[in-house]
Formats: structure tokens, C-alpha cells, sequence
């Protein structure tokens, strides 16, 4: 590869994610809206939304931390998307696995919790305490999740595994009880209800977002589209086989999308216990039914 | 360049502790010792090029007795200890030489109780058979116990409750090195290793039993965890540091040499134990994977940041012993790449949480807060030691985390895998706490007037902070001596560069992944201040409180109890079961000791004695 056509990635992988993760968060909050019989935000409302944020005459800050979180958040997210394999461009996947990869996207939470942390207001610091504590929940499924695909496919290179998917078979049919759990994980991730323990606006006044205005809650927004777009696309290539085109990968990742959305509306908030208990108690137990068929398989 | 054998080096040392016990009370003696540690480490550093082809440093110095030549010669991976403990010292030293010195009295004890460590640890170090190991095992039981009892008090008592652990392993290895004479007449590694398949199976089960409790114990494995947390807390700030960083690894160099370099890993896969129920591998794995999980979990519930680090101590020690044992050149590499990469983020964090305690009186988790504004150095140095500690890029931490669960992965251990997750990501749970609780949340009115550390303390932590930073960004550089540490073992030998490894199947190149990071925090600052309208910081009391208005009288911080609701669900799991086990051991002994001391010390002991040796002639004479 030139160093031309690795600048261009760099720039284009993170500028692609954000405009899909536009996207997908206005079908969310468009599907949630029908749910809900109401009409729903207009096509540019989410990219509206950030520039209003960002412009606004108000911007408060609570010191150096609180914007380096934000710039951390933003980077950790920025990086990750380098690291994951689209259709047409693979960016740096061959220099980092889908290990790094997981503890990339650990880096925006250390960054968020470090900005709010900064903020001095407890509710942003019990909202992180739940986030962490969501975060010890939900990782746990989904670790094994992982664990039981890159044994399966023998790697743990992202590309080799989309390549070994499409010379196979997706990973949904070699390992459903796998794609299940990892299914399951992944609605957590996203931090909709039933898990949306650490916003909880009734108690703790939306926790981390407290004390964040203007461009820090914007910035919160590009990183909410950046999150989606990385979730849906880890999961598109560890059970979806990847993308052969632009044109099918994006209908999948709206499809993992979908599906969390179309049930969350219907739960109430969990508390943090339970969001452990049932966290640990199903999907873990799922995974670990898959990750035994999966060993046992050789 | 001159090649330096290790007589010189142990002339220094000496010196080193001649000038710590003669003029240790001295002002300027904390630089001189800083610059001796400093000459040592690069004595080593300068003929390092010799370790790396092979060869081996020794020294004239030697005894013979039983027909067996005891003689000190330091290989590659002593040499690699040796540099961390150098490393190690020479920082904590120049931490304490300077305004710091000046609050603390017994001075010149520690300085010489850290010279005796430092050289009682290369005797250990560049030990050549078992019988040397003896020797210098015994000298750093003996020197630690001294360092640990330094401050008296709480310390002193878990320095009591360690030599007691100390005694049981020291016994433990003995019994073992009397079994190995017996069946190979030998002590040197080669002859044992030579010879080990003559022993019955089930001595060879004993021996490594035996060998692993003793030398577990110095790095608090389970069930013998106890006793290092408050040891390693209780102390003054530099020796905690050099504690924390290097002593306990000691038991991991002796486990890394007996396990990988004496019995051989093939060994240790093929014995199996009563019953044939688990293979030795495993369990060891396991335990270490225990040893990981349950310290970490600990260390979460603490509410002092000292115990707190201590804690985390123990359960990265699991880390390393999982990555050694995993059989697998990835795993190797990262068990002992976790060794130079916990020294240096640990003993970072170490002197961040003491330069606040220095400051402000406490390392009590709910009584600070806010700092970060006060001591802006010591949070960067904690924020990057947390980050190595916690395991996420860029830091060292990470790129030997990452070698270990690549090696489980490609062993086919997914649950060991899963056991290394969840003990990062406790990790990762409890430093946040950590460092929320120390300088972020709200300042309290008491800190108002805080002040940075002086430049002695704080040039040794960025100095450490810039280590765990740059091994990190090149993390081969230390791959290059772990990778000749594996071909002098005989062992598979890793695929370097200096960005990391090629596996062929998910390969890791930590200069792409820390420049991308770089380079995307970069945009990110660019988004973040560029666009949209300029910032106004306003005051901690500007915040949202429900309609009420703060005023500096408030307490409006969040950090008792941090994880509430994952406490109300994994707190039945907190049992305490070996603490009362041990504290009840303890008092047994101390009990014991009050005893006899009250009847040495009465005037007429005679009279006790006479009476003893009447009680049991009759006894005798009954029986």
C-alpha cells in the first residue's frame, strides 16, 4: 500500500463510520418513533442536531480533563474505525487484531469516565459507576462470545475471518447460539432498555451527559453514531461474513441494528443488579453452550 | 566498549551499602546512592550485548562444599531482573533524596535495608544452581522481612505475619531440594535437569509442589495471598515502590527458572496429579488464573489507594505466572514482558499516590478528591499508570496482556482467556476508582492550598510514566531480550520487530496502533476545538445540583462505596475464609512466642526448665 492510500483510509474510514452511524442512529430513532405512533425526526435531524449543539453560544467547561476526555472519546472511537475492515478498504486490520480492536473501544469509556469524572457532580460519577458496572456485565458474554469465534475460525485476524466466512459459511450458521449471545451482548452495548442503567434520567438526571452542554454533549453525539457504526460492523463480520459490496454490507448493518431497536421500546430499566444477574446468568450461558459446542467440534 | 564481569558490579553494591549504612543520614547521600543504582543498571546495560548472544557475566567469587561448586554467573533473564530491580531502586531512591528525605527519620536504615535488597535480590538473580538459590532466597527473605518492618506498627505486623509464609516456604523448598539430592546427587541445574526423569513420578509431583509453594509464597500466590498487601502498603513511599515493582517477582524468577528451565515445561504437561483428575499444566493454570481473578476483586473493595495498588500487585503477578505457563512462545514472552512493564507502571503509581498522601496527609480513597487542578504531574503520571495497568492501549500494559490472551486463544484455553478478561476488566473498574476518587470528582476545602510535589519526587515519576509510555509505542525493545532469554532456554522463541509480533494469525504492531492513536486524538482535538464556539470554565460549584445552589461547605462527591450495585451482587463471594485461617495461625504463633518469652524472661527460668525435664521424665518413665 502507498502512503497516499494510506492517508486516504485514515481519513475515509472514521468520515464513512460517522455518515453511517448518522444514519443508523436516525433509523432508530425513526423505527422508535413509529413504535411510539409519532412521526418521527426528519432525514438530517441527527447531523442538525450535532451542528446546533456544537455552534451553540454556551459552551461550559469544567477544565482541561473534562476536554481531554472528550478529545480522547473521540479519538478512541476514530482509531478504532482504522482497525476494522470494511468492503474496499481493510485500513490497519493486518497490523492489530480483533483483540486490540476490543480494547480500543475500551478507550472512549476511560475517556468519557475521565471527563465526567472531572465535571464534580455526583450523578455523572454514579452514571460511570453504573457504565463500568454495565461494562463488567456485558463484556463478560461477549468475550466469550468472541473467544468462541476466533476459536472456531482458528484466527484472529478480522479480515481472515470475514475471507474464511465467504468461502464457508457465515458464522450465524456455523455458530447460532454464538451469534444469540453475542446478539444479546450487543443490545446491551448499546445501552438500550433494559440496560440503560447509567443514563437513567429519573435518577440520576442522565448521569454522564449531567454536565454536559453544548459541543461536549455533541461530541457525544458523533461518538454515539461512531459506536453504533463499530458495534454493528464487529458483528457484521464476526457473523455476517463481512461485506462482499458497500451495498450489501449496509443493509446488515442496519439489520443488527434493527433488531435490538425493534424490542427495546417495550422494557422498562432494569437495576443494576439485575442488569448483572441477567446479564451473567443468560447470554453468558449461552456462549458458553455455544463456545462448548464450539470446543467440542474441535 | 569494555566488557565488565560481575565482580564489578557486586563491588558496587557493596560500596553501595557501605555508603547507606555510614553516612545514610547525610543529605547528599540519596543522590550518591541514585547515581550508584544508576552506574549498576548501566554496568549490566553496557554488557548487555554479551547476555543477548548467550553468554553469561560471572563472578570469582565461590565456595565449594559437598563436592558441589557454588559460583554466581548472571544469564539473560537474571540480567533482565537485574535491570528492572536497578531500574527500580535507582528511581526510589532519588524519589526519597530529596525534600522528602527530610520528613522522614529513620533515613539511613532505609537506604541501607534497600542497598542489602537490591543486593541480596542479585545474588538471587545470578544464582547457578540450586544450593546459590538457597543461599540468596534466604538473604531476600531476611532483607525484605527488615524493609517491610521498617515503619513498625501495622507494618511490622504484616512483616511478622510474612516471615512466618517465609519459614513455611523456605521449609517447603528445602524438603524439595533434599528430595532432588537424594535421587540426582547434584544441586546444579543442568545435572537436575539431567536427571529429574529418574525420580518416581510421584516425587517429581512432590518436588514441584514443594518448589512451587516455596516460591509462590514470595509472590503471594493463592492460597498464600495474605500477607503481601498491607506488607507492600504500610511502608514509606520509596520502598513501597521498589516492593511493589520488583521484590515479589523474585518468587517469579526462581518459579520461571525451576518450571521452564529445570523441569521443562513438557515435563510439567505430562505429570499429572492424584487420580489423574487435572494435568499439572492446568492447574497451575488455573491457580494462576485465580491468583488473577480474586486479588483484582480485592483490590476493588479496598478504600485505601495503597492497599488498593498492593492488591493489584498480587493479581498482575497471576497475569504473568498464566502467560509463563501457557506453553507458548506468545505466552512466555508476555509473562515475562508483564514483569519489566508491571515494575514500571506500579512503582508510577506507587510514588502518584504517595506524592499525594505526602501532600495532603491521606491515602484514604473517600478523603481526597479534586487534586487534579493541584497536582496536575502526579495525575498524568497516575492517568498513564492506570491505563498500563489497566491493560488498554498504548501503554506496555496492554502489549503484554495482549501476548498472554493470544497465547490462551491460540492454546485453545478460551475459559482461561475469559479468566484474563475479567480480571482486566476488574482492573479496569477499580483503578478508575482509583484515580476518580484521588483527583477528579470535587476538590474538598482543605486541599485549597495544595501544592505539587517538589521536582524530586516528580522527575522519577514522569521519568517511569515516559518508560511505560515509550515500551508501549516499541514494545520490541524488550522483546529483544525475552526473545534470546527463550532461545537460551530452549524454548520456542517469539516473532519480533520493534512494533510487536507476527503470529500470521492476528498479528500486533504497537507503532501503527499508537501513531493511529495518536494521530486520531489529533483529529479529535481538531473536531473538538476548532469547531463550534470557544469554551468558559467555570467553578466546581457551577454544577447541577436539582435546583439547589452549591456553596463551598458542600460535600458533593461521589466515592464511598464506588460500585454499589455490583457489590450488592458479588459481595456473598467475599468470604474471608483464608484470612481468618491465617489470622488465626497468626495469633497461634504469636501466642506462642509471648509464652516463651515470658518464661525467659522470668528470673527463676531454671526453675521452669527443671520442672520441664522432670514433667517429662516421668513422662518417659510412665510410658
Amino acid at each position: 500500500m502507498s502512503g497516499q492510500h494510506i492517508f486516504l483510509e485514515l481519513i475515509l474510514m472514521p468520515l464513512l463510520a460517522f455518515m453511517i452511524g448518522l444514519f443508523l442512529v436516525l433509523m432508530m430513532r425513526k423505527v422508535r418513533a413509529r413504535i411510539e405512533r409519532r412521526v418521527g425526526p426528519p432525514f438530517l435531524q441527527p447531523l442538525w442536531d450535532i451542528i446546533k449543539l456544537y455552534v451553540k453560544k454556551m459552551q461550559i467547561s469544567h477544565g482541561v480533563i473534562h476536554d481531554l476526555g472528550i478529545i480522547m472519546l473521540l479519538g478512541g472511537y476514530i482509531t478504532a474505525e482504522v482497525f476494522l475492515p470494511v468492503p474496499g478498504m481493510s485500513g490497519f486490520t493486518s497490523q492489530g487484531d480483533i483483540i486490540t480492536l476490543i480494547y480500543l473501544m475500551m478507550v472512549p469509556s476511560l475517556g468519557l469516565a475521565l471527563g465526567v469524572g472531572q465535571c464534580a457532580n455526583p450523578n455523572g460519577s454514579i452514571g460511570i459507576s453504573r457504565a463500568l458496572t454495565a461494562m463488567l456485565a456485558y463484556d463478560i458474554p461477549f468475550i466469550v462470545v468472541i473467544a468462541g469465534a476466533c476459536l472456531y475460525y482458528g484466527t484472529t485476524d478480522l479480515t481472515e475471518i470475514i475471507a474464511l466466512q465467504k468461502s464457508q459459511q457465515w458464522g450465524l450458521l456455523s455458530m447460532p447460539i454464538l451469534a444469540l449471545a453475542g446478539l444479546i451482548a450487543i443490545h446491551a452495548m448499546l445501552g438500550k432498555e433494559p440496560f440503560e442503567i447509567y443514563v437513567a434520567p429519573a435518577e440520576i438526571a442522565t448521569g454522564p451527559m449531567v454536565e454536559m452542554s453544548g459541543k461536549y454533549l455533541g461530541s457525544l453525539f458523533v461518538m454515539q453514531c461512531l459506536q453504533i457504526y463499530t458495534i454493528t460492523v464487529l458483528y457484521t463480520s464476526l457473523f455476517l461474513g463481512g461485506g462482499y459490496t458497500w451495498f450489501d454490507f449496509i443493509p446488515k448493518l442496519f439489520l443488527v441494528a434493527l433488531l435490538p431497536v425493534m424490542i427495546t421500546v417495550i422494557f422498562p430499566r432494569y437495576k443494576t443488579d439485575d442488569v448483572l444477574r441477567w446479564l451473567w446468568k443468560w447470554p453468558t450461558g449461552l456462549a458458553l453452550l455455544g463456545l462448548a459446542i464450539v470446543v467440542l467440534q474441535g | 566498549m569494555s566488557v565488565l564481569d560481575l565482580d564489578h558490579v557486586f563491588f558496587l553494591l557493596i560500596v553501595n551499602i557501605g555508603i547507606a549504612v555510614l553516612w545514610g543520614n547525610r543529605p547528599f547521600v540519596g543522590k550518591i546512592l541514585t547515581l550508584l543504582y544508576i552506574l549498576e543498571g548501566l554496568s549490566i546495560l553496557t554488557s548487555y550485548h554479551v547476555l543477548l548472544s548467550g553468554a553469561v557475566l560471572s563472578s570469582s567469587l565461590t565456595f565449594t562444599v559437598m563436592q558441589q561448586t557454588v559460583q554466581w554467573q548472571l544469564g539473560v533473564s537474571g540480567g533482565f531482573f537485574a535491570l528492572i530491580t536497578f531500574m527500580a531502586a535507582g528511581l526510589a531512591t532519588w524519589f526519597s533524596s530529596g525534600v522528602w528525605a527530610r520528613s522522614y527519620a529513620p533515613i539511613r536504615l532505609l537506604h541501607s535495608y534497600m542497598a542489602l535488597n537490591v543486593a541480596a535480590m542479585l545474588l538471587l538473580l545470578a544464582s547457578n544452581d540450586f544450593l546459590g538459590l538457597f543461599i540468596a532466597w534466604e538473604l531476600v527473605s531476611l532483607v525484605s522481612f527488615l524493609i517491610i518492618a521498617i515503619n513498625g506498627g501495622r507494618s511490622a505486623k504484616a512483616a511478622y505475619s510474612y516471615i512466618l509464609y517465609a519459614f513455611l516456604g523456605a521449609m517447603a523448598i528445602l524438603l524439595a531440594l533434599i528430595i532432588i539430592w537424594n535421587a540426582t546427587n547434584s544441586f546444579s541445574y543442568v545435572e537436575v535437569r539431567h536427571h529429574w526423569s529418574t525420580m518416581s513420578v510421584n516425587r517429581q509431583l512432590i518436588v514441584v509442589l514443594l518448589l512451587i509453594t516455596g516460591f509462590g509464597i514470595k509472590m503471594a500466590i493463592l492460597p498464600f495471598h495474605r500477607w503481601q498487601a498491607p506488607a507492600y502498603a504500610y511502608v514509606p513511599a520509596p520502598v513501597a515502590a521498589f516492593l511493589g515493582a520488583i521484590s515479589s517477582r523474585m518468587g517469579l524468577f526462581a518459579l520461571f527458572i525451576v518450571l521452564l528451565q529445570v523441569v521443562g515445561i513438557d515435563v510439567i504437561q505430562t505429570l499429572w496429579l492424584p487420580f489423574e483428575i487435572i494435568n499439572m499444566q492446568t492447574f497451575l493454570l488455573w491457580l494462576a488464573a485465580l491468583t488473577l481473578i480474586i486479588p483484582t476483586f480485592i483490590a476493588l473493595r479496598q478504600t485505601d489507594a495503597r492497599l488498593l495498588l498492593a492488591w493489584h500487585g498480587i493479581g498482575q503477578g497471576g497475569f504473568m505466572l498464566l502467560g509463563i505457563l501457557s506453553a507458548n512462545a506468545l505466552g512466555t514472552a508476555g509473562g515475562i514482558m508483564h514483569v519489566f512493564n508491571h515494575a514500571s507502571y506500579q512503582a508510577a503509581l506507587f510514588f502518584a499516590v504517595f506524592s499525594v498522601s505526602y501532600r495532603t496527609g491521606t491515602a484514604d480513597l473517600d478523603r481526597l478528591g479534586g487534586l487534579v487542578t493541584r497536582m496536575p504531574i502526579s495525575f498524568t503520571v497516575m492517568l498513564v499508570g492506570i491505563i498500563g495497568l489497566a491493560g488498554l492501549p498504548p501503554m506496555n500494559g496492554f502489549v503484554s496482556k495482549w501476548l498472554i490472551y493470544k497465547a490462551l486463544l491460540d492454546e485453545g484455553m478460551p475459559l482461561l482467556f475469559l479468566a484474563a478478561v475479567i480480571g482486566t476488566l476488574g482492573t479496569i473498574l477499580s483503578v478508575y476508582k482509583l484515580i476518580h476518587n484521588t483527583f477528579l470528582g470535587q476538590l474538598r476545602l482543605e486541599h485549597e492550598n495544595i501544592k505539587e510535589v517538589p521536582w524530586s519526587m516528580s522527575i522519577p515519576m514522569m521519568i517511569l510514566a515516559s518508560i511505560v509510555f515509550i515500551t508501549g509505542y516499541f514494545p520490541g525493545l524488550l522483546l529483544e531480550s525475552i526473545a534470546a532469554m527463550q532461545s537460551t532456554l530452549g524454548i520456542s522463541v517469539v516473532d519480533y520487530h520493534l512494533g510487536g509480533v507476527n503470529t500470521g494469525k492476528g498479528n500486533l504492531n504497537m507503532i501503527v496502533v499508537v501513531s493511529t492513536m495518536l494521530m486520531a486524538i489529533g483529529m479529535g482535538a481538531l473536531i473538538f476545538f476548532v469547531l463550534g464556539n470557544p469554551r468558559k470554565q467555570v467553578t466546581q460549584w457551577d454544577n447541577y445540583a436539582g435546583g439547589h445552589f452549591l456553596t463551598s461547605d458542600m460535600r458533593y462527591q461521589y466515592s464511598h462505596n464506588f460500585y454499589p450495585g455490583l457489590m450488592r451482587v458479588i459481595s456473598p463471594l467475599y468470604r474471608n475464609t483464608i484470612f481468618w485461617l491465617e489470622s488465626a495461625i497468626v495469633s497461634t504463633v504469636q501466642f506462642m512466642a509471648h509464652i516463651s518469652y515470658a518464661l525467659f524472661m522470668q528470673a527463676n527460668y531454671l526453675l521452669y526448665l527443671i520442672l520441664l525435664v522432670v514433667i517429662s521424665l516421668l513422662w518417659v518413665l510412665a510410658v
